[in-house]
């Protein structure tokens, strides 16, 4: 019955005799097509990128600034009459010293400084002269003078900070203009400034205190740092890494080779997948409920965001770590156990290796997620006003603390607009550390990868 | 029709029985795969398992090593006997029952390990070598084994992976033979190699048949006919008829063995 000559079906039609080298209607529409999709795609990344490339030309232009501040470098007589009024350089009666009396001397030695470069400018107040520098800077010489009280009666020189107003006129972001409708700030105030730069006597350099200072008060943007957040996030990072990597790894070895498949394994299969959709904040919630409220840890501190980051990571792991075991041909299976290798040996020696690429590239994008992550800190209290650095582990981790991404919330806040730019240095820093971890987990990938 | 000239110097020489099956039958789920299977396999002897596809071989094949306890939906009824010593009671344990039972599968899966280590795993995890040089000295004499030592001496720390098809499937015969096994399970061989490699390993095969028992699973009839000495024909589940394979070739006495050999059905 499946004999039957093909040229007999007369039923089906027959197709044109045609030339070759002339495209029919159909053909080319369906060219047409194919053409309109490939640029529906090429569109598409286009536009992602501009998307990316105005994104991150923001970020740089905005936040470049914080990583750079201006000082002004002046000599300072520590007065011991006002300083160390009994005269005895105990440090603990100089500790009664308020950073009032430190302004004095500053505000003196500014004055001295202005006469020594015989600087005369009209109409130039005596408040604008004593908002030259920060109110961050009477603190900074009183630490100082704290640490050596030895320092006492002599003239030292010091590099002070500049008001937020003065430093933003040295990086474009005050004009004469702005300056005349400010309140915090003159058009003479800015002209001694710039009088005191062409000087030599302040300059505006690489900031490191921005990566290593904790976080000021609203009045103070120009001694603000990333420090707490920089240590907090690696606090919690830690935690993540030593409680969401073993657990995760465990856990999807358990369900991708030893676990029977009945419906509870379905089940647990389900909620993995659905715990990875739930949002963010809804840890936070849980957090605060289980590891605050119920476990009683304190609040604000590495150790229950790291808790909460690794509830978030756990399903991201897992669900990357049981692709790449997936992924391992059966074959490597079947050789191992067919030499006598128990279960969990060709597991460990060869399923393992073979899927570790896998599993570190999702183990380190997930830790990237929770690095950046914000809404559940928010919940937890890390979002508190942090000016203590957390202790050495593993002490720190009970500590308050805040979060690198928590800390950009935090500046966005704030209305001066010193701290705009300092949120997006803020958000450059947390985009270098995610950019290395990506990078690490693309070394990582390269050196474990193996052909089989 | 098949060439039975070299049958006369393989002469089968009676033997100890290695294996007996009594009575196996397996299910996939509700599905049996097969029914009533009784066998005598001999040891020192290539037995040859032929059938259509689906027709059971291979899970027989993978019931004599227990492989099939990886595939959770297999069950198995009846008795194998390894030398007497029923392979599915309850105290046998499989990874033992493995180290013993050797089994070379059907596509080459060597691991993405160097050649060495891949010959070296099996002693290294039963712990057969006390130090580098006894492990070493096992290493060569599996490679030798399998014929593939003068090819990959001077590049045992090279990844297996590296190697040809027919290569890597000797290695694994390598790696299959370095735990001294008894018996040598091999799940159509054959079927991913070139017409040269699967003769280089059907010669081996003759060789192998010196020490183990070898038991093949195989699609090719005119390669059951070269290198077996016994023949076991499957058709729908059921062991269709089982003997000499010259017999079995030459004038089988169940109907259906003829329409399978002769190619009407299969």
């Amino acid at each position: 019955m499946t004999d039957m000559p093909l040229s007999d079906t007369a039923a089906a039609p027959r197709r044109k005799a045609a030339s070759l080298l002339k495209q029919d209607a159909r053909t080319r529409r369906r060219n047409a097509a194919e053409k309109r999709f490939r640029l529906y795609g090429a569109a598409a990344i286009a536009i992602s990128l501009a998307a990316l490339l105005v994104l991150l030309a923001t970020i740089l232009t905005n936040g470049a600034g914080a990583f750079r501040q201006t000082y002004l470098n002046i000599p300072v007589a520590l007065d011991a009459e006002v300083l160390d009024p009994r005269g005895n350089r105990d440090p603990a009666e100089m500790a009664r010293v308020l950073t009032t009396s430190y302004g004095r001397v500053l505000d003196a030695a500014v004055r001295d400084t202005i006469a020594r470069h015989d600087i005369r400018i009209e109409g130039l107040s005596d408040d604008d002269i004593g908002g030259l520098i920060s109110r961050e800077a009477s603190a900074q010489v009183r630490d100082r003078v704290l640490d050596d009280p030895g320092l006492v009666g002599q003239t030292v020189e010091f590099d002070v900070l500049t008001s937020g107003r003065i430093d933003g006129y040295f990086k474009g972001r005050v004009t004469m203009d702005s300056a005349e409708r400010d309140g915090n700030t003159s058009p003479q105030q800015l002209q001694l400034a710039q009088e005191l730069a062409d000087r030599g006597e302040m300059v505006t350099r690489f900031n490191w205190d921005f990566l290593t200072n904790a976080d000021a008060s609203d009045q103070r943007p120009e001694a603000a740092g990333l420090g707490v957040a920089i240590l907090g996030s690696f606090y919690m990072m830690l935690v993540v890494l030593v409680l969401s990597v073993p657990i995760g790894v465990a856990a999807s070895i358990y369900l991708e080779e030893f676990a029977p498949k009945n419906h509870l394994t379905d089940i647990i299969e389900v909620n993995i997948s659905n715990l990875a959709a739930v949002p963010s904040i809804v840890f936070g919630i849980l957090g605060l409920a289980a590891f605050i409220n119920f476990v009683g840890l304190p609040q604000s501190a590495p150790i229950v965001g790291g808790l909460v980051l690794t509830l978030m990571t756990l399903p991201t792991i897992i669900i990357s770590t049981r692709a790449a075991l997936k992924a391992v041909p059966p074959s490597i299976r079947d050789a191992a156990l067919g030499v006598g290798a128990s279960k969990m040996q060709s597991v460990v020696h060869h399923v393992l290796p073979l899927a570790m690429p896998g599993i570190l590239t999702g183990t380190i994008i997930g830790l990237a997620q929770a690095l950046g992550e914000t809404a559940p800190l928010l919940l937890i209290g890390m979002v508190a006003f942090v000016r203590n650095y957390p202790d050495g582990l593993p002490g720190g981790l009970m500590d308050p603390a805040s979060a690198l991404p928590v800390q950009v919330y935090n500046w966005t806040q704030r209305s001066d607009p010193a701290f705009i730019e300092r949120a997006s240095g803020a958000i450059i820093v947390l985009l270098v550390f995610l950019l290395c971890m990506n990078l690490l987990a693309i070394w990582l990938r390269r050196k474990f990868e193996r052909r089989w | 029709m098949y060439d039975t000239s070299r049958r006369v110097e393989n002469a089968v020489t009676p033997n100890d029985i290695k294996i007996q099956a009594r009575n196996v039958q397996v299910y996939y789920g509700d599905k049996q795969a097969l029914k009533d299977v009784d066998v005598d396999i001999q040891d020192k002897t290539v037995t040859a398992f032929i059938g259509p596809s689906g027709c059971g071989k291979s899970t027989f094949l993978r019931c004599i090593n227990r492989m099939n306890d990886t595939i959770p939906i297999a069950r198995v009824e009846g008795e194998i006997l390894l030398d007497g010593e029923d392979v599915y009671d309850r105290r046998v344990d499989p990874v033992q029952l493995r180290a013993k039972v050797g089994m070379v599968f059907q596509k080459p899966n060597p691991f993405p390990k160097s050649i060495y280590d891949n010959v070296a795993y099996g002693p290294r995890i039963h712990g057969l070598a006390r130090n580098r040089a006894e492990l070493d000295g096992i290493v060569e004499r599996a490679l030798r084994g399998a014929a593939l030592w003068n090819e990959v001496k001077d590049r045992l720390a090279e990844p297996g992976t590296g190697l040809s098809g027919g290569q890597q499937q000797r290695l694994c015969i390598a790696r299959a033979v370095a735990t001294s096994p008894e018996v040598l399970l091999m799940d159509e061989p054959c079927s991913a190699l070139d017409p040269i490699a699967t003769a280089q390993i059907e010669e081996l095969i003759e060789e192998l048949r010196t020490t183990f028992s070898v038991v093949i699973v195989t699609h090719s009839m005119q390669q059951a006919a070269r290198v077996s000495q016994k023949t076991a024909f499957f058709h729908l589940g059921n062991l269709v008829e089982y003997g000499d394979t010259d017999d079995i070739f030459t004038k089988p006495r169940d109907s259906r063995t003829e329409a399978y050999i002769s190619g009407r059905i299969g």
